[in-house]
């Protein structure tokens, strides 16, 4: 177990450099320099002294290769170097966003899961009945609808049968958890049933696989009583694909919330992220990047080695 | 059967393409009877591409039209889904906007997977340490969730149609070659790709000629899979403002277009295009979905 867990972080690791240095080449990419496009874009004069003295700042006069050296080495350090649009270090202005989106993003799971769960295992239980076209059709619908979509219909139900508005400011959850969680609840649901429709489907699918398997037939035969047969065999050996798909989404939920937050007016990383683009702050681009798809690595780190521990063949491979 | 059919009977060319077409009809004709659902898809496809084509015939108004005396008027009979605050028709500015979702979600499927399919086919043939290479990189792609790796085109190349286009191209890319790949390696294996070598065709030859072919069913299931995930992107970029520009009539723009401030007064903004958003991704979601049953199990649970 060990071994394979030292052997996948190694092989993780050129994944992470590769990352860095597709995202370094990326922002080298842009047509003309940085910061042109970023003060003297919208037609407006910016003396060359100026933007000398940006260009120093932002470490842009030294050598291409300098500069990747010393990116590496701050990422190392953990520091991402600083906004263009603020002025505030990069890690800081992730750092005071991050408690929302992973808030929004476990709240989101929780509620998938909760739905995927029975939901797949009823529709595979009533293979080819009108439950089972039922639930398929809710899950493809949750793939085909937008997020943001839905979240515009959330709001727009409160409004209009409420009265009710989202608040503009955000209550952390230690300083008033009701407020909070009725906050946070709807931009979780909308992004969540998307999250709940990938999840029912695989459900629905390992269940109908598992059912088929000889154990379950033997365990029928020695006459078990069917409930047992299907918590204890069939659901238990299921679960494996089903965590592999929650573990994938959840890092795909960064993307789910680039949008939803946008609805909800929630300043979380998904915000910050459009707000950076919009503003063609190339280095804050840079970092969020960077930082997403570290996670998203790592998410599939942890689900793989989640898998080989629930399930030994992997490792033994 | 077809075979079978082709042996015992004379075989003129007339014959051949009776049993071809035959052949054809009888797909098409299962494919309804045992897939109800995909058929719904498929026939809503085929409704949204003739929607597309005829905008200027079918839409009753000019989608760029404003009306200032009509704005937010609720669905009536003159304007069947109302209009939005420059008075313009939202019905037709939903039928002119079925032409760029399909524009969008065509093109950067199609190039997408296409370039995905060369990319997936030229790694599992070179194979040793070209594939090693290529599967690499292609992992680094993987890393970045869709919409994260399309908004960092968007960041550099800017805004607008092409760019647009561009942006849902690249992400799409790395997943059509890798599950084209993993088909083409089990092609690689059987020996007519061998005796093809021993002929001295060259690798391009043999690529295209050879290879191709067999990797058609995975090749089209991403095709339509994309499709849906093209047209949903679009939608999300341009709702952010980082895609489509106005004026141009697109679904998730409509919705960015002060939707939420006029959530109260004229809900119609919102409803109809996020309707037709969710509509057009179905139909090719359950067409897709159906597609791979039938042309190849085996891809079941593949994205």
């Amino acid at each position: 177990m060990y071994r394979y867990i030292i052997r996948r972080i190694l092989l993780m690791i050129p994944t992470l450099v590769g990352v860095a240095i597709l995202v370094f080449v990326l922002m080298r990419l842009l047509p003309g320099d940085i910061v042109e496009m970023r003060l003297a874009s919208e037609g407006a004069y910016v003396s060359e002294e100026t933007l000398d003295k940006e260009r120093a700042r932002l470490g842009l006069d030294k050598p291409i290769w300098q500069q990747f050296v010393n990116w590496m080495w701050g990422i190392c350090r953990l520091d991402l170097g600083e906004s263009m649009w603020t002025g505030q270090p990069i890690t800081y202005e992730i750092g005071i966003r991050f408690q929302v989106s992973l808030q929004v993003a476990v709240m989101s799971t929780i509620i998938a899961v909760i739905l995927a769960i029975p939901l797949g295992m009823i529709a595979a239980l009533k293979q080819d009945t009108w439950v089972d076209y039922a639930i398929r059709i809710f899950s493809i619908a949750g793939l085909a609808t937008p997020s943001f979509w839905l979240g515009i219909m959330i709001i727009l139900a409160f409004l209009i049968f409420f009265t009710w508005a989202p608040p503009m400011v955000f209550t952390p959850i230690w300083v008033d958890p009701v407020a909070n969680l009725s906050q946070l609840i709807w931009p979780a649901l909308a992004t969540g049933y998307r999250y709940s429709a990938v999840a029912t489907r695989m459900t629905r699918s390992t269940v109908l696989e598992v059912l088929r398997e000889d154990y379950i037939r033997t365990a029928r035969a020695k006459g078990l009583w069917e409930k047992l047969i299907l918590v204890r065999h069939a659901l238990k050996n299921a679960m494996l694909p089903v965590i592999t798909v929650i573990g994938l989404e959840f890092a795909f939920l960064i993307g789910g919330l680039v949008v939803t937050e946008q609805v909800f007016n929630l300043n979380g990383i998904g915000k910050l992220f459009v707000d950076a683009v919009g503003n063609k702050d190339y280095t804050l681009v840079q970092g969020l990047v960077l930082m997403v798809a570290f996670v998203f690595t790592i998410t599939n780190l942890v689900v793989d080695i989640l898998y080989a521990w629930l399930d030994p063949r992997i490792r033994y491979q | 059967m077809a075979v079978d059919r082709q042996i015992l009977e004379p075989s003129t060319p007339n014959h051949l393409a009776e049993t071809k077409r035959s052949k054809w009809k009888q797909a098409v004709f299962r494919f309804i009877r045992y897939k109800p659902l995909g058929t719904v898809g498929a026939a809503i496809v085929l409704f949204m591409i003739l929607v597309a084509v005829s905008a200027e015939v079918i839409s009753p108004y000019d989608p760029l039209e404003t009306d200032y005396i009509n704005m937010f008027t609720p669905p009536d009979f003159t304007h069947w889904l109302g209009t939005d605050a420059f008075g313009r028709d939202i019905m037709s500015r939903i039928i002119y906007g079925s032409r760029t979702a399909m524009l969008v979600g065509f093109t950067a499927a199609f190039i997408g997977a296409t370039l995905g399919l060369f990319i997936g086919v030229a790694s599992a043939y070179f194979g040793g340490r070209i594939d090693l290479l290529v599967q690499r990189l292609l992992d680094i792609f993987m890393s970045f969730p869709l919409i994260i790796l399309a908004l960092s085109v968007v960041a550099i190349f800017g805004t607008g149609t092409e760019k647009v286009i561009m942006a849902i191209t690249v992400p799409l890319v790395p997943r059509c070659a890798r599950v084209v790949r993993s088909s083409a390696l089990a092609i690689r294996e059987i020996p007519y790709v061998d005796a093809a070598r021993a002929c001295g065709f060259t690798h391009w030859r043999i690529i295209v000629r050879h290879m191709l072919p067999n990797v058609v069913a995975p090749y089209l299931i991403m095709l339509t899979a994309f499709q849906g995930q093209a047209i949903l992107l679009e939608a999300s970029l341009s709702f952010l403002g980082l895609g489509v520009q106005e004026p141009t009539p697109a679904w998730g723009l409509m919705l960015q277009g002060g939707a939420e401030e006029y959530a109260e007064s004229a809900p119609w903004m919102a409803i109809f295009p996020g309707l037709a958003i969710s509509i057009a991704v179905f139909a090719f979601n359950v067409f897709g979905d159906s597609l791979r049953d039938v042309l190849d199990p085996r891809l079941r649970g593949a994205k």
